[in-house]
C-alpha cells in the first residue's frame, strides 16, 4: 500500500518520511523516558494521577506539518514527536516533579517554557510547564542509535485541575475549528481562574492538614494523651506505639502462645461507640482494666493447648472488661460486639457468654 | 475433618465436618488447595457439622484468609457451633476471619 502524502509539500514530505524511518526510535525512546520517570517518583516517593506517553501519530504530524511544515529544518527541530504528561495532585508538586525531570534528563532551556509564569497578573488561561529535554548518555546509550541521545521530547507537567481545564478548552475551543464568540473565552478564562484558586486551596489544606498531623504525632509521642482526640490519624500514630504489646505478650505467656500481628485500626469506630473522645481515655481504661483483662484472658485460654492468639485479644479483652467495670448490660456488650465484629446473632450469645465468665470469674470487684 | 468442596466459577461453598487438630491439618492444607488458587475467590465455609479446631486449624484458616486477601477475594464461616465460635473468640481470630 503507497504511503500517504497528504498532500503536503516536498520539503514537508521529507520530514514525514524521516518519521516513519525512526518511529522506532521514538518508541523506545518512550519506554526509556517512562521507565526512567516512574523510577524516579517512586524512588522519591512522589504520586501523581497520572504519567502518560505518546508518540504523535502521522496524521497528527501531517497536519502539523500542513500548517507550519516551513518552520522546521528536519525532523529533528520537532520536539514533540514523543510528548510525555505527568498529572499532579497539588501545584506545588509541578516544581518537585521538574526537579527530578531536571536531574534526570537534559534540558534544552531555550525551548522550554513555563506557561504558569506568561499571565500577565490579571489574566489566567492554560497552566503547565513543559520542558523540552534529551536522553543523556548517561540514561542510555546505543552506538548504533546515536540519535536517541539527540532526538528531543517534551514533558509537559501540570496538576489534574489544569489537565482538566486544558482538556476542557482544546475540546471546546482550539479544536473545533469555529471562532469562539468572545462571551464564552471569556467564560473559559474565567473558569481557569476559578481553578487556579481550587488549586491553591487544596495546596493549603494539605498544608494545615499535615501540620496538624505533625502537632498530634508529637503530642502522642510524648505521652500526651489526653490532649489528643480520637480519630483515624491519632489512632493509627498511638497503636504505632504498640499501647497493647505488653498485654498482649502476657496473655500469650498463658500458654506460651505465638502472636498473629493485626492491624487494629478497625477498632476506631467500636472505641467512639465506647464514648471515647480522646487517647487518654483509651490509656484510662487500660490503667483500669488490664489486670481484668489478663484474668479473662486466662480464665478462657488457660484451660486450653490454644497456642496461638491474634494481637487483638488485649484490647478486646480491655473493651469487654471495661463495658462490665462501668455497668454495661448484655445489649451493650451485644452492640459493642457487633460493632467490632459485624452485625450477627453470634455476638448476642457471646455477650451472654462473657457475662457468666466474668461473674464466675468474680471479677465483680473491679465495679 | 471431611471436606467437601462445591465449585462455580470463582464461587466456593465448603462444607467442613468432624475435628480438625494436628492430626488431620495436613491433610486439610492438601483438601484446601484448590481454594488456595485462582483471583477474586468468593468462599463460604459451612461450619454447621465442625465439631473442633484447634491452634493448627487456626493457623489453616489464618493462612487462607491471607491467600483470600492477596487476591482479592472473600472469605465468609458461617454456622459455627458454640463450642468453635469460642475458641476463635477467645485467641480474637472473630476479628480477623468474618463469621456468620
Amino acid at each position: 500500500m503507497p504511503e500517504e502524502n497528504y498532500g503536503l509539500d516536498l520539503h514537508c514530505s521529507m520530514i514525514l518520511d524521516e518519521y516513519r524511518c525512526n518511529l522506532a526510535v521514538f518508541e523506545q525512546m518512550k519506554g526509556i523516558v517512562m521507565e526512567t520517570i516512574s523510577s524516579s517518583l517512586k524512588e522519591n516517593s512522589l504520586l501523581v494521577t497520572a504519567l502518560e506517553s505518546r508518540v504523535k501519530a502521522e496524521a497528527s504530524l501531517a497536519g502539523k506539518l500542513s500548517l507550519k511544515g516551513h518552520k522546521y529544518r528536519d525532523l529533528a527541530d520537532l520536539t514533540d514527536i514523543l510528548g510525555v504528561r505527568v498529572i499532579t495532585f497539588y501545584s506545588d508538586e509541578v516544581d518537585k516533579i521538574a526537579a527530578l525531570i531536571q536531574e534526570k534528563f537534559e534540558i534544552d532551556w531555550d525551548n522550554s517554557v513555563d506557561k504558569r509564569k506568561q499571565h500577565a497578573l490579571e489574566s489566567f488561561g492554560y497552566m503547565s510547564l513543559h520542558y523540552i529535554c534529551r536522553i543523556p548518555e548517561s540514561i542510555f546509550k546505543d552506538p548504533a542509535h546515536p540519535e536517541i541521545n539527540t532526538f528531543r521530547f517534551e514533558v509537559q507537567m501540570r496538576t489534574a485541575l489544569q489537565h482538566v481545564w486544558a482538556n476542557m478548552y482544546h475540546d471546546t475551543g482550539y479544536k473545533s475549528g469555529v471562532e469562539i464568540p468572545h462571551e464564552h473565552i471569556r467564560s473559559l478564562t474565567r473558569l481557569a481562574g476559578v481553578l487556579e484558586l481550587a488549586d491553591d486551596e487544596f495546596s493549603r489544606i494539605r498544608v494545615q492538614i499535615n501540620d496538624y498531623r505533625r502537632k498530634v504525632q508529637a503530642l502522642v509521642k510524648d505521652n500526651n494523651f489526653d490532649d489528643v482526640p480520637l480519630n483515624g490519624d491519632t489512632f493509627k500514630s498511638y497503636l504505632d506505639l504498640g499501647p497493647f504489646d505488653m498485654l498482649n505478650e502476657k496473655i500469650a505467656a498463658i500458654n506460651q502462645a505465638e502472636i498473629q500481628k493485626l492491624n487494629l485500626m478497625f477498632f476506631l469506630d467500636p472505641l467512639k461507640k465506647l464514648g471515647f473522645s480522646t487517647l487518654g481515655d483509651i490509656e484510662k481504661m487500660k490503667a483500669e482494666c488490664s489486670d481484668y483483662a489478663y484474668r479473662l484472658a486466662v480464665h478462657q485460654i488457660g484451660k486450653t493447648d490454644l497456642d496461638i492468639v491474634s494481637s487483638a485479644i488485649g484490647l478486646q479483652n480491655l473493651c469487654i472488661t471495661y463495658i462490665f467495670k462501668h455497668e454495661g448490660t448484655v445489649k451493650e456488650m451485644t452492640y459493642f460486639l457487633d460493632t467490632l465484629n459485624g452485625t450477627s446473632d453470634y455476638n448476642r450469645q457471646q455477650a451472654e457468654r462473657l457475662f457468666e465468665q466474668i461473674n464466675r470469674l468474680r471479677l465483680q470487684d473491679i465495679k | 475433618m471431611d471436606v467437601k468442596i462445591n465449585k462455580v466459577d470463582n464461587k466456593f461453598d465448603v462444607i467442613l465436618t468432624g475435628r480438625l487438630d494436628t492430626t488431620n491439618a495436613d491433610q486439610f492444607q492438601k483438601d484446601i488447595e484448590i481454594l488456595m488458587e485462582g483471583e477474586n475467590p468468593d468462599i463460604t465455609l459451612d461450619c454447621k457439622d465442625m465439631e473442633y479446631t484447634s491452634s493448627q486449624g487456626l493457623r489453616m484458616f489464618l493462612m487462607l484468609q491471607k491467600s483470600v486477601n492477596a487476591r482479592g477475594g472473600k472469605l465468609v464461616m458461617k454456622d459455627m457451633k458454640p463450642q468453635v465460635k469460642e475458641v476463635f473468640d477467645i485467641t480474637g481470630f472473630s476479628n480477623i476471619i468474618k463469621i456468620i
